[in-house]
């Protein structure tokens, strides 16, 4: 017998806004969102060369890095601590900043993003395999290597205790994670998700890139007509998303609000997006139609912008046509490209440009692209005192695409 | 909002039809463990394999030309899910539909072979070819491109109870009311690297048979295959609730994680089906004390002696065996299981069964359970 679902014939409420109400953050430009803020004002160039292994072979040398310095006392040097991955200490000093701001913050779910997770444990644990060691130590390498492990562990450290969603959609896999939090606070699942994203750097991945030739081995330029490539990074960034109504109830201080999110899949290839443009193009009209906002009400755009030939025509293509002139840049010539992180990373220096009306460098920006028509926050950072309401990009492998929009406190009203 | 099973499709060791595996369970029929052939650390191993006549009938697209097992796994068992539900997608329907991928060791075999290259013979050997299809979210990449799927994909990565985190996720983003439908799918493959993984987290076994309840516990053996779901907004098993649970931090945590997702399950009634997660590790014990406390009027299974270990695809398995089973209204026996005192099969005259209960405890941390109500 089949059974069709009724519709319901009450009135449905109306849907729940979604409030920011703490932040925590890691990346090559800082640890903490005032560190990162400074970074951005001063639109440092925090690539480094890469040390962590060998690069001897690979045409890209270098990479956005945190350092080891932030990490080396976030947590205890313990047996049961030192174990623990560099993303998991990442975590930490994430998560505490977020609590820092937000101390009864109790997440009902965790959504958060990664792309490799514990990476360079399996990567010893290969390594020490190939020399036939039999050392005790690999157990805890094999068993802190799974991508879940590290955001498991910093939820116990800093006493917390929800389930987690944990989504691997390659380069997209940040926004997603905020994206699909926002979609259920609004539905009425939640009330309080913890969201975001983190990944560190691992030669298996650094080699790939390599590989596709898809990494520079000069500078990144996002957008330049000269651009080569990407330059990867690693991070952690965390968002504390609450149903509005719910954190103005408790006096809580509320960031900013995510408004909108869009998502697509681009089915023409692994790896390249198609030429048109069309995947980005139907995240981004997604994510203003889901924010209700025309696309002249977007008064910045944080850009997945790689520097890779193919994403950034594809990209640019779709901003220009669906947004005619709005200011735009990618933080990836700064600070490298995060992958699982970068969508919450680049979601808090959106949050940061419209906190501080001050939107955030292109860096290496020499020779605009002709096929582009678009207008670049070239170099320094931008005074923008009146943007209220911006949209920040991701796409990824696989052809997952997602964007979302966040706006400035009580922008809505205005 | 409630959701339905629509459709459902599997590969397994012991074949890809929804029929044809559920009767072999029935009949009390295992898969065999072979030998990987492939030894490291040492050692050789033992897996259940998805036996290449099955491997073969993966359809031929493009994009699946290099596509690891795991990819074609993925793909046999969710158009399989779409068949069985009478559904073949459309443009329009492929738009307003969603695909979540459950993943937990992913592809690991190109992920061996890629690092290896690096590994022995530098980065300039790294192959361009591999490395796209290391990705977490190449299987569920194939999969949209193959059905057309344009809008929501989300690729879902964790330990075995991944399957019902994906079920759970699939609920949220039904409720967003932007799609009509989820396909669901988890997939696993089997590699010699993952099987010296889990030896040495002391949880496999050098041979089988698995033995569900044993105490002690033997150890597991992993598996291979996928298994997917789709949820609709109509159909004839409501997907009642999926309860995400949450981690347990050392395994003897296990039990204290379960208890509450075990009372929460009871919330709708008793269950009449209890298909358990028990695969002859630290998991038996938990779910053996939740099935006296809190279903012990149903009639118990475990697929993971007959099917393996199947990690990522192992929660889809059980959601599919609970699903036959309320359909079929029989579950296969539990065989090689000590006392339990627990039913395993029909009582005469038994009223016929409604609800079906499913727990899922995976080997890294995460426990989740869900109710099927027909």
């Amino acid at each position: 017998m089949t059974t069709t679902n009724s519709p319901d014939q009450r009135a449905q409420p109306p849907p729940a806004r979604v409030a920011i109400v703490a932040v925590g953050i890691v990346s090559p430009l800082g640890a903490g969102l005032e560190a990162t803020a400074a970074a951005l004002r001063e639109g440092r160039d925090c690539i480094s060369p890469v040390e962590r292994f060998s690069v001897a072979q690979c045409r890209c040398t270098t990479a956005g890095q945190v350092a080891d310095e932030w990490l080396a006392k976030v947590l205890p040097n313990e047996r049961k601590t030192r174990r623990l991955h560099r993303t998991a200490r990442m975590l930490v000093l994430a998560l505490r900043e977020l609590l820092a701001q937000a101390p009864q913050f109790r997440p009902q779910l965790t959504v958060i993003g990664t792309t490799s997770g514990g990476m360079s444990f399996g990567e010893r644990y290969y390594r020490a395999l190939q020399g036939n060691e039999r050392a005790r130590h690999l157990a805890g390498l094999v068993a802190n290597y799974p991508p879940q492990k590290p955001i498991v562990d910093a939820l116990e450290i800093c006493g917390l205790a929800s389930p987690c969603q944990v989504i691997g959609n390659a380069c997209a896999t940040g926004t997603n994670a905020l994206g699909h939090a926002f979609e259920c606070i609004r539905a009425g699942r939640y009330e309080r998700i913890l969201a975001g994203g983190y990944d560190a750097l691992s030669e298996l991945v650094f080699v790939g890139f390599d590989s596709l030739q898809a990494s520079t081995a000069e500078k990144c330029r996002p957008f330049d007509r000269e651009r080569s490539g990407l330059v990867l990074g690693e991070g952690a960034a965390l968002f504390a998303l609450e149903n509005l109504a719910v954190a103005e109830a408790r006096g809580a201080q509320i960031l900013g609000e995510i408004t909108g999110y869009g998502i697509s899949t681009d089915n023409h290839h692994l790896t390249q997006p198609h030429p048109s443009g069309i995947g980005p193009r139907l995240a981004m009209e997604r994510a203003l139609t889901s924010a209700g906002r025309a696309p002249n009400e977007i008064d910045y755009v944080n850009a997945h912008g790689t520097a890779t030939p193919f994403n950034d025509a594809a990209e640019g293509r779709a901003i220009s046509e669906l947004l005619g002139a709005v200011p735009v840049s990618s933080t990836k010539a700064m600070m490298g490209h995060s992958l699982g992180a970068a969508g919450a990373i680049e979601a808090a220096i959106t949050l940061l440009a419209l906190r501080d009306g001050l939107l955030p460098a292109n860096l290496n920006f020499r020779t605009p692209d002709a096929d582009l028509a678009l207008d670049i926050v070239a170099n320094e950072a931008r005074s923008a005192a009146e943007a209220r309401v911006a949209l920040s990009n991701s796409f990824g492998f696989g052809g997952t695409n997602a964007s979302i929009v966040l706006e400035k406190p009580a922008a809505r009203a205005a | 909002m409630s959701l339905f099973l629509a459709g459902l499709g599997w590969v397994t060791p012991l074949g890809n039809t929804l029929a044809g595996v559920w009767e072999k369970l029935c009949a009390g029929e295992d898969a065999i463990a072979s030998s990987l052939g492939d030894s490291l650390g040492g050692k050789s191993c033992q897996a259940f394999s998805v036996p290449a006549e099955v491997a073969a009938q993966a359809p031929r697209h493009p994009r699946l030309r290099r596509a690891s097992a795991i990819s074609r796994h993925a793909v046999t068992a969710g158009l399989a899910a779409l068949q069985d539900a009478g559904l073949e997608l459309d443009a329009a329907q492929a738009e307003r539909s969603a695909l979540i991928f459950a993943i937990s060791n992913g592809g690991v075999i190109y992920t061996k072979r890629f690092y290896d290259e690096i590994v022995k013979q530098g980065a300039q050997a790294a192959s361009p070819l591999l490395f796209p299809e290391t990705v977490f979210n190449a299987p569920a990449s194939h999969l949209a491109a193959l059905l057309g799927i344009t809008g929501a994909t989300y690729t879902l990565v964790g330990d075995g109870a991944v399957g019902l985190l994906a079920l759970r996720m699939a609920e949220d983003v039904l409720a967003s009311g932007e799609w009509e439908r989820c396909l669901v799918v988890g997939a696993e493959e089997v590699d010699a690297l993952t099987c010296d993984a889990y030896r040495r987290w002391r949880l496999v076994r050098d041979a089988g048979p698995i033995e569900p309840f044993a105490q002690p516990p033997r150890g597991t053996i992993l598996s291979e295959g996928a298994g997917a779901v789709l949820l609709a907004r109509e159909g004839e098993l409501a997907l009642e609730q999926v309860d995400a649970g949450g981690n347990f931090s050392r395994r003897s945590e296990l039990a204290d994680a379960l208890r509450p997702i075990a009372a929460r399950l009871t919330n709708g009634g008793s269950a009449d089906v209890y298909i358990a997660s028990a695969n002859g590790t630290f998991i038996d014990a938990a779910e053996r004390e939740v099935a006296v406390k809190f279903f012990s009027q149903a009639a118990l299974y475990t697929p993971k002696r007959g099917l393996g270990e199947g990690v990522a695809a192992g929660g889809l398995w059980q959601t599919i065996c609970a699903a036959l089973a309320l359909r079929e209204q029989k579950v296969p026996p539990l065989s090689g299981a000590p006392d339990i005192r627990l039913t395993t099969t029909r009582r005469p005259n038994e009223k016929p069964w409604r609800r079906a209960v499913v727990t899922t405890c995976g080997m890294n941390q995460q426990v989740a359970g869900l109710t099927l109500r027909k």
